[in-house]
């Protein structure tokens, strides 16, 4: 059971670490989409709904952007599985990818080196006319080493680590994992703050107040503030591009109206 | 120089060069390197037009010189590689036809110029833009529960993604250079960073005062409870608080990822225990 278990998790895995590198990011290697066919596929959607909102909340903002960034999308995942299928709280997972996400980037260093490697193997077959060769080590050779990189990890922590997190996780005291719990939603503020810094400047922090104080005071959801939002950006699209250049237009509109005039008379 | 190559090429029909260009453009990440980032990604995608322009064993020569072209340093928005692979298939082509006239450093050129200003506009428009939305929408209902949030986070991703990458593919292969012209002609940029700035910042400002509530337990008496004063001001003025906090710990760039999200948690553990604050 355990091991079936932990093959569904690696297959997951699978399409999370492919998502990036062949389907141009579809946002299948998130931890709310990982984490919730995790949860339908183990058999507890809720806890992986849980999870997968609380961890997609805590990464929101941590893009990965070229080589920087951390991605605790692995981590997300395998906490997502140990929580299922020990019945550990929700709060588990979250301390449970925190050291995936360090063994992550540890794993990732030692990746990039042979993937430099696989790189200069595409040089050396184009220039000996191993052209055939050159195209294997890039949509062969990359791909199953990033999926190597993951599911050997993925394995082995989803595998042994279930128990070793169950024996933890029941010694340790209530207002620690509450004050885990607290920190993942201060986690959650140094995401937002990411996404804030690689936008906001003098001129457009005010959309940004815009939204938070009409969501604070009306208490709307976000699926209404991100509509209204997208409809202001229209609104003030329109003002700023095609207002300047409209005034033709608005001349024809008051030809037109003369031609209506003649037709009354 | 035989023209056989050409021709092939001119006859093959669009719709398998867009394919080519849609999925070389999605599978830009296969072997991501410090060296050269996306190089042997771009080669593989452009391999398909380069293996039709040189089919005979004499252009041998010619084929390794193209492939080597296209293993030079590339990084971009996966999605927005559509355009650069669309441009440089239609000039490789140009080249194929007219290898006199013709300089193919330029074809690099035009890569290295588009690298830039593409990756900005599409990384602001797929991950601060498109993603923040389809996740906040996502997240909001999965909080609840409800399984619709990741569906919709999937199909909201996978619709904006796939048709602008095959859009984008096609405008560079049929209108080519012409189109990068009128893109700066016209502020294409400039406008699309406008209005994604605009509908992200809107959204993140949503998402500071809903998605994660931070609350102060702190009272004295029965009387005095800072929270209800805190609501009689400005809800949710603790975590816009916390967004700014955060904001300047990023902006100063002096502290680690690793280290804030490890903080965060001793933090949490801290403020827990006294009863300072409560999510």
């Amino acid at each position: 059971m355990r091991l079936v278990q932990t093959l569904i998790v690696v297959l997951i895995s699978v399409m999370m670490r492919l998502d990036s590198r062949m389907f141009g990011r579809l946002n299948f290697e998130r931890p709310l989409l990982t984490c919730t066919i995790c949860g339908l596929l183990l058999g507890n959607l809720q806890v992986g709904l849980q999870v997968g909102a609380t961890m997609e909340l805590a990464t929101l903002g941590m893009m990965s952007i070229g080589a920087s960034g951390i991605d605790m999308n692995m981590g997300s995942l395998v906490g997502c599985a140990i929580c299922i299928m020990t019945g550990a709280d929700i709060e588990t997972a979250l301390t449970v990818a925190v050291p995936m996400t360090l063994l992550c980037t540890l794993l990732d260093t030692i990746a990039s080196v042979i993937r430099i490697n696989f790189t200069h193997m595409c040089d050396n077959a184009v220039e000996a006319g191993d052209f055939a060769k050159a195209k294997r080590v890039d949509i062969v050779y990359g791909p199953v080493l990033y999926v190597l990189f993951t599911i050997i990890p993925v394995f082995l922590s989803v595998y042994f680590g279930a128990d070793v997190v169950q024996s933890i996780a029941s010694a340790v005291p209530a207002w620690i994992t509450s004050g885990i719990s607290l920190g993942a939603n201060i986690i959650a503020f140094f995401g937002f703050a990411m996404l804030l810094s690689t936008m906001v400047n003098k001129n457009t922090v005010v959309y940004f107040f815009a939204g938070f104080l009409l969501a604070a005071y009306s208490g709307l959801g976000l699926t209404a503030i991100a509509l209204i939002g997208i409809v202001l950006a229209v609104i003030l699209y329109t003002v700023k591009y095609v207002g300047v250049n409209n005034r033709p237009v608005a001349e024809t509109n008051a030809s037109s109206l003369d031609d209506l005039e003649d037709l009354d008379n | 120089m035989s023209l056989k190559g050409l021709e092939a090429q001119r006859n093959t029909p669009l719709n398998t060069k867009l394919k080519e260009i849609f999925w070389g453009a999605w599978c830009m990440q296969t072997n991501w390197n410090y060296e050269r980032q996306m190089n042997t990604a771009y080669m593989y995608a452009m391999s398909h037009t380069i293996d039709r322009l040189y089919p005979e064993e004499d252009e041998i020569e010619k084929k390794k010189e193209a492939y080597r072209r296209h293993l030079e340093f590339f990084n971009i928005t996966p999605q927005c590689a559509a355009l650069t692979l669309g441009i440089s298939a239609a000039m490789e082509e140009e080249y194929a036809a007219d290898p006199e006239n013709f300089d193919p450093a330029v074809i690099n050129s035009v890569k290295v110029a588009l690298m830039g200003p593409l990756s900005g506009i599409g990384d602001s428009l797929f991950q601060g833009t498109i993603r923040i939305i389809a996740m906040s929408i996502g997240i909001s209902l999965a909080q609840q529960g409800n399984i619709l949030g990741p569906i919709l986070a999937a199909l909201i991703s996978i619709f904006t993604s796939a048709p602008i990458t095959w859009y984008l593919g096609k405008l560079g292969y049929t209108r080519g250079q012409e189109f990068v012209r009128q893109m700066s002609e016209s502020n294409l940029m400039e406008k699309v960073m406008f209005v994604c700035s605009i509908a992200g910042l809107f959204v993140i400002g949503g998402m500071s005062a809903t998605l994660s509530n931070l609350t102060t337990p702190l009272a004295f008496g029965e009387s005095f409870v800072l929270q209800n004063v805190i609501d009689g001001i400005l809800p949710k003025a603790i975590p816009l608080g916390m967004t700014w906090l955060m904001y300047y710990i990023v902006k100063s760039g002096k502290v680690k990822p690793m280290t804030v999200i490890i903080g965060c948690f001793i933090a949490g553990i801290i403020l827990n225990y006294f009863g300072i604050l409560a999510a």
